[in-house]
C-alpha cells in the first residue's frame, strides 16, 4: 500500500528557498523599484503627548529640489481601528498622520517625498511643528489612576478594556486549601525586530484603476482588505504582494498606519510611492510585546495539589488598538491560557489592557504566552519551594494526564505528552540536578536547574475568534492546487513566507499525495493576485492548516488523477496507486501509467477521459481549525551558572522536550524551536525597551536594546515527542512559537534554584543577578 | 559629487556620487546588488558585510568615495546564482537560514575565516566559531545552524583539498 512506501512529509528535506536567499537574488521589499517613483521620509512626534499647534512647512521652499508634503489636515478621516466588540471597550483611532494631537513618540505626523530618499529625508528634518506638551501617561499605575487625564478624548480614564474569565468554585477551592500562596510577577517591554525593517511600495493606475501594493507583511489578504475598507477601494482591483519578507515573529502581523498611507500617497500623487524604515523607527514605532504584571494566587493542598488559582492580569499596551488583534490580544490572552497544563477547576481571571503614551503593543511570537508561562511555572517552583517539594515532583502531581482533556474554561485539549516530556527531562538533567545540589555550599559559584513545562495553543479555528470578538473574524488557510498538461504542479497557499520554508514543506506535501517529486511543485504565496484569500501566517497555522489545506486540495486532484488511470487501465480506481510520477496499479508494477500522461490528458487530450468527466486538473480547499485548536506541548530546561562575587550569570545548558504532533520536516522543525528559544533567551536576560518618565524611548538602536548574539547562546539541544493530533489532516500541530514561550520561565526558575530565591521578574540581565547576588553575599 | 573608481566583483567601473553616500547604498543603487542588506544602518548587525581588498567589512559605516580605486566583493560573487560555495552548501544542509536577511552578511563574515581554518588545517572549537560571528545577528536560527554549517564547510574543504594544506 501506499503508506509503506517512503514519503517525503518526515523527511529531512533541504530547503528550495534557500538558493536565492544565500546567492543574495532574494527580492525584498528594498529590492523593489519602479520608474519615476517617490521616496517617503516621516516627520514623526518627538512628544510621548502633546498638541499639535502647528506644522510649518515654508522651510522646503528653498531647497534645491522638489518636495511634496502632507499632514494630518490632508489624511483627516484616514486610520487604523481596531475594536473588540463589547460595551466595555473604549475605542481609540489611530490616524495615519497625526491629526490635533499625538499619542507617542514616533507616531507619524507628517510625510515628506521627493525624488531621492536621501533628499526626503533632508526634507523632513526642516519641517517645524509647534507643540504643546500634555501631561504623560507613562506607566500602569499612571494609566489606572483615575486622576490622570485620558489620553482620549471623550474616554473615562485610561483603560481599553477590563473584564473577566471564570470557571468553576474557587470559593470552595480557597475553603480546601492548605496552602495560599501569592506573587506578583512582571515580564519588560520589548519589541521583537525582524532583521528587516518595514517598507510598503505602492503603484496606482489610473486608467485600469488598479492598484498595486508590495509591503513587508505576514498578511497580505487582510493588509488589501484593510487598504480597501478604508479608502473605499473595490478589492477586485487592489492586488497586495509579500515579497520575501527578512523576518517578522508577529511584527508584521498587523496592519500598520504606513501600510494604508503609502497607497493613499500613491494615489493622491500619480506616481509610485516608496517608504522603507529604518532601524530607529521600527524600534520606536513599529509594535512593542510583552509588558505584563500579573498577580496569582494559587490554592493548594496539604498534599500539593492545586485546586484553584485566581489571576489578576495588567498589560501596558501603549496608545492605541492594533489591528487585527487589538489592545485585548495580549490580556485575553494570558487570562485564558493561564491554566496550562495543569490538571484544576477553579479559576477566576481579571485582565485589563491599560493605554500609557507609548508604542502600540501588538503580536510577537508566542503573544502573552511567555508571560502567562513565565508566571503560572514559577509559582508552581513558589509553590514546591514552599511545600519542600521538588519542581519534578510538584508538576507531575498535577500534570493533566487524561486526555481529551477539558479545562476549567472549557477549552478541550488535544492528546499530548506533558507527563513523559517531565520524565524525560528530569532523566536528561539528572547530573545537573546532582550538581546544582552540590553547588549550594559554595560560596562562589552557584549552579541552578529550572524547567518550565507548558502547551501552546495553535491553528484556532473560526470560533476561538468569534469568542473574542476581534476584527480576525476567522482562522482558516485556502490552497488551491492545480496540474500542468506536462504533470507539473502549482501550489498557492495563503500563507506568508518570513523563514519557515513553506516552498519546500507544502511541495512535501502534494508530492506525496499526488505521487510526484517535490522539485515538480511550484510553491507561490503572499500574492492576492495568485493565492485564495487566507489570514497568512501567524499563530502558529502554517503548518497544520496551510499543510492541511494543501493536503485537502491535492487529495481532490489525486482521485481525479486515479479516476483517469482506472479508466485508461481498465481497472477500479481504488486500485490506483500515485507514486513515483507513475500511477499504478497496486500490486502489479508492470500495469502503471505516467502521471504527466494523465496531465496531458486531462488537460489536452480529453477525447480520452472517461464519459463525462470534465476536463481540467484545479482543486480547492480552506481549511478552518477545529474549534479549540491544536495543543503542542514542550518542556524547556535551563541550566545556569552564577558567580555571586561578580554577578556574571552563564548559560550552561538549555535543552526542549517537545511535542508538535507529526513532524513534518525534521530540519525546519529543529531551526524553529531553536531559533524561539534564543528570542526566548533574550526575553529572559537582555532585551529590554525602556522609556523614561516622559516616554520618551532609551533603546531605539541596537547598541541600547540587547538581543542574544551566536557567543552568549549554547548549543540548543531538542528532542521530540511524537503525538500526532486528529484535528488536523496531517496530525501536525502548531510549531512556530513554542520555542519562544518557555525560556524565561525556564531560566527564571534555574537562577531561583541556583541563588535560593524569588525571581518576581525580568530581564535577568546583568544587573539584575548583581542585585540579587548582592543580596546572597550579604545575606551570608 | 565627486568621482570615484571601484572594482565591484572583479569589474571595474567610473561613477561619480555624493560624499554623503554610503557604500551600501551605492552597491544596491548604482550596481543593482540586491545581496547587500542593510539591517541597521548603526554597524551593529553586520547585515550590510562586504569585502573591501578582501576584508569584511561594514558597507553601512563606509562612505563609498572612501572607497575609491578599491576592489569590492559581495555575496553575489561568491558562489553565483546557484550559491555553490561550500558555505553556501553547508548553510543549506545545516539549516543555517531562515528568512535570509541576515544570511549574505554571515557568508561575507564567515568565508575568510573557514579559509584560514582550512589552510591552518583545524577545525575549529564551537566557542571560536561563535566568537567570529559575533558582529552579526541572526534574529531566527539561534545560531545553531550557521555553527553546524560553518563545522561542515570546513570539513569538506578540507577533504576537498586532501592532503594539500599538511604538505607545508
Amino acid at each position: 500500500m501506499q503508506a509503506d512506501r517512503p514519503r517525503h512529509v518526515g523527511a529531512r528535506v533541504q530547503r528550495v528557498e534557500d538558493t536565492r536567499l544565500l546567492s543574495g537574488t532574494a527580492r525584498y521589499i528594498d529590492d523593489i523599484r519602479l520608474p519615476n517613483m517617490l521616496h517617503l521620509s516621516f516627520v514623526r512626534a518627538q512628544y510621548a503627548h502633546a498638541k499639535i499647534l502647528e506644522i510649518d512647512t515654508d522651510g522646503l521652499a528653498d531647497l534645491a529640489y522638489p518636495t511634496i508634503v502632507f499632514t494630518g489636515k490632508d489624511t483627516a478621516g484616514i486610520a487604523v481601528t481596531a475594536h473588540q466588540d463589547f460595551p466595555e471597550m473604549q475605542f481609540s483611532e489611530q490616524p495615519v498622520l497625526a491629526e490635533d494631537k499625538v499619542r507617542f513618540v514616533g507616531e507619524p505626523v507628517a510625510a515628506v517625498l521627493a525624488d531621492d530618499p536621501y533628499d526626503a529625508e533632508d526634507a523632513a528634518e526642516l519641517v517645524f511643528i509647534d507643540y504643546d506638551p500634555l501631561t504623560v501617561v507613562g506607566t500602569m499605575a499612571q494609566a489606572r489612576d483615575p486622576e490622570m487625564p485620558a489620553i482620549f478624548d471623550n474616554w473615562k480614564g485610561n483603560i481599553f478594556i477590563e473584564r473577566q474569565m471564570k470557571g468553576g468554585d474557587l470559593d470552595a477551592a480557597k475553603a480546601e486549601a492548605a496552602h495560599v500562596i501569592r506573587r506578583t510577577f512582571y515580564n519588560q517591554r520589548q519589541t521583537g525586530v525582524p532583521m528587516e525593517c518595514r517598507g510598503v511600495v505602492a503603484e496606482y493606475d489610473q486608467a485600469s484603476r488598479v492598484l498595486t501594493v508590495w509591503t513587508s507583511t505576514q498578511i497580505p489578504h487582510l493588509v488589501r482588505t484593510y487598504i480597501c475598507e478604508e479608502l473605499g477601494l473595490p478589492e477586485s482591483r487592489v492586488r497586495v504582494v509579500a515579497p520575501d519578507v527578512g523576518g517578522g515573529f508577529g511584527v508584521k502581523g498587523q496592519v500598520f498606519v504606513e501600510e494604508v498611507l503609502v497607497p493613499w500617497l500613491a494615489m493622491k500623487t500619480g506616481r509610485p510611492v516608496k517608504w522603507i524604515e529604518d532601524r530607529r523607527e521600527h524600534m520606536m514605532a513599529s509594535i512593542h510585546a510583552r509588558d505584563h504584571e500579573h498577580t496569582l494566587e494559587a490554592y493548594v493542598s496539604a498534599e500539593g495539589r492545586l485546586l484553584g488559582l485566581k489571576a489578576d492580569i495588567s498589560v501596558d499596551v501603549g496608545a492605541y488598538s492594533t489591528y487585527p488583534f487589538t489592545a485585548a490580544g495580549d490580556p485575553g490572552m494570558a487570562a485564558k491560557v493561564m491554566p496550562g497544563p495543569y490538571d484544576f477547576q477553579a479559576y477566576e481571571a481579571t485582565f485589563r489592557a491599560l493605554a500609557t503614551n507609548k508604542c502600540p503593543l501588538g503580536t510577537y511570537r508566542g503573544v502573552a504566552r511567555p508571560s502567562a508561562v513565565f508566571s503560572l511555572e514559577r509559582l508552581m517552583d513558589e509553590i514546591a519551594a514552599e511545600l519542600g517539594m521538588d519542581p519534578f515532583e510538584i508538576r507531575l502531581k498535577n500534570v493533566i494526564r487524561d486526555f481529551p482533556y477539558k479545562n476549567v474554561l472549557g477549552f478541550t485539549y488535544d492528546p499530548g505528552s506533558y507527563a513523559e516530556s517531565l520524565e524525560k527531562a528530569r532523566d536528561l538533567l539528572a547530573a545537573d540536578i546532582a550538581e546544582a545540589a552540590r553547588s549550594k555550599a559554595s560560596s562562589d559559584t552557584r549552579i541552578g536547574v529550572g524547567c518550565a513545562l507548558f502547551i501552546e495553543q495553535g491553528a484556532h479555528g473560526t470560533p476561538d475568534f468569534t469568542r473574542r470578538r476581534v476584527p480576525i473574524e476567522t482562522g482558516y488557510i485556502a490552497a488551491r492546487v492545480e496540474m500542468e498538461p506536462d504533470g507539473e504542479v502549482i501550489v498557492d497557499v495563503g500563507l506568508q513566507n518570513h523563514g519557515q520554508g513553506h516552498e519546500t514543506v507544502m511541495a512535501q506535501v502534494a508530492a506525496d499525495v499526488l505521487g510526484v517529486d517535490p522539485s515538480n511543485v511550484y510553491v507561490r504565496q503572499g500574492d492576492t493576485l495568485t493565492t485564495p484569500y487566507s489570514v497568512g501566517t501567524w499563530g502558529s497555522r502554517g503548518g497544520p492548516l496551510g499543510g492541511g489545506a494543501v493536503h485537502e486540495a491535492s487529495k481532490i486532484l489525486a482521485e481525479k488523477l486515479r479516476a483517469i488511470a482506472g479508466h485508461l487501465l481498465q481497472t477500479d480506481k481504488e486500485k490506483i496507486v500515485l507514486y513515483g510520477g507513475k500511477a499504478q496499479v497496486d500490486g502489479a508494477e508492470d500495469r502503471f501509467i505516467e502521471i504527466r500522461k494523465l496531465c496531458r490528458i486531462a488537460l489536452r487530450n480529453v477525447d480520452q477521459l472517461p464519459e463525462g468527466m470534465i476536463p481540467g486538473l484545479e482543486a480547492a480547499y480552506s481549511l478552518d481549525g477545529s474549534a479549540d485548536g491544536t495543543y503542542a506541548n514542550a518542556l524547556h530546561a535551563a541550566v545556569v551558572e552564577i558567580d555571586i562575587k561578580t554577578g556574571k550569570m552563564k548559560l550552561r545548558r538549555f535543552l526542549a522536550v517537545e511535542d508538535c504532533g507529526t513532524i513534518l520536516n525534521p530540519l525546519i522543525v529543529d531551526g524553529q524551536v531553536r531559533g524561539g528559544i534564543v528570542q526566548g533567551i533574550g526575553s529572559a536576560m537582555l532585551e529590554h525597551f525602556i522609556y523614561d518618565e516622559e516616554c520618551q524611548p532609551l533603546s531605539t538602536s541596537f547598541a541600547d536594546y540587547l538581543m542574544p548574539l551566536a557567543t552568549e547562546i549554547p548549543n540548543i539541544e531538542v528532542h521530540h515527542i511524537e503525538t500526532p493530533t486528529p484535528r488536523t489532516p496531517l496530525g501536525a500541530k502548531g510549531l512556530g512559537e513554542g520555542g519562544a514561550i518557555g525560556p524565561a520561565a525556564a531560566i527564571a526558575n534555574a537562577v531561583a534554584d541556583a541563588l535560593g530565591i524569588s525571581v518576581l521578574k525580568t530581564p535577568l540581565n546583568g544587573n539584575e543577578i548583581w542585585r540579587l547576588a548582592t543580596a546572597i553575599r550579604e545575606g551570608e | 559629487m565627486q568621482e570615484i573608481e571601484l572594482e565591484v566583483n572583479g569589474v571595474r567601473r567610473r561613477l561619480s556620487v555624493e560624499p554623503r553616500r554610503l557604500l551600501a547604498d551605492v552597491l544596491r543603487q548604482e550596481f543593482g546588488l540586491s545581496g547587500v542588506h542593510i539591517g541597521c544602518a548603526q554597524g551593529a548587525c553586520g547585515c550590510c558585510t562586504v569585502h573591501i581588498e578582501g576584508v569584511p567589512r561594514l558597507s553601512c559605516l563606509t562612505f563609498a568615495v572612501q572607497c575609491d580605486g578599491a576592489s569590492i566583493r559581495t555575496v553575489e560573487s561568491i558562489g553565483g546564482v546557484r550559491a555553490e560555495h561550500l558555505l553556501q552548501e553547508a548553510f543549506r544542509s545545516e539549516h543555517g537560514l531562515q528568512c535570509g536577511y541576515c544570511t549574505p552578511g554571515y557568508i561575507m563574515t564567515l568565508v575568510p575565516f573557514v579559509s584560514r581554518m582550512v589552510e591552518e588545517a583545524r577545525m575549529p572549537e564551537d566557542e571560536e566559531i561563535r566568537e567570529a560571528m559575533s558582529g552579526n545577528i541572526c534574529r531566527c536560527t539561534g545560531y545553531h545552524g550557521i555553527v553546524a554549517a560553518v563545522r561542515k564547510a570546513i570539513g569538506d574543504q578540507m577533504a576537498a583539498s586532501g592532503g594539500a594544506n599538511h604538505a607545508g
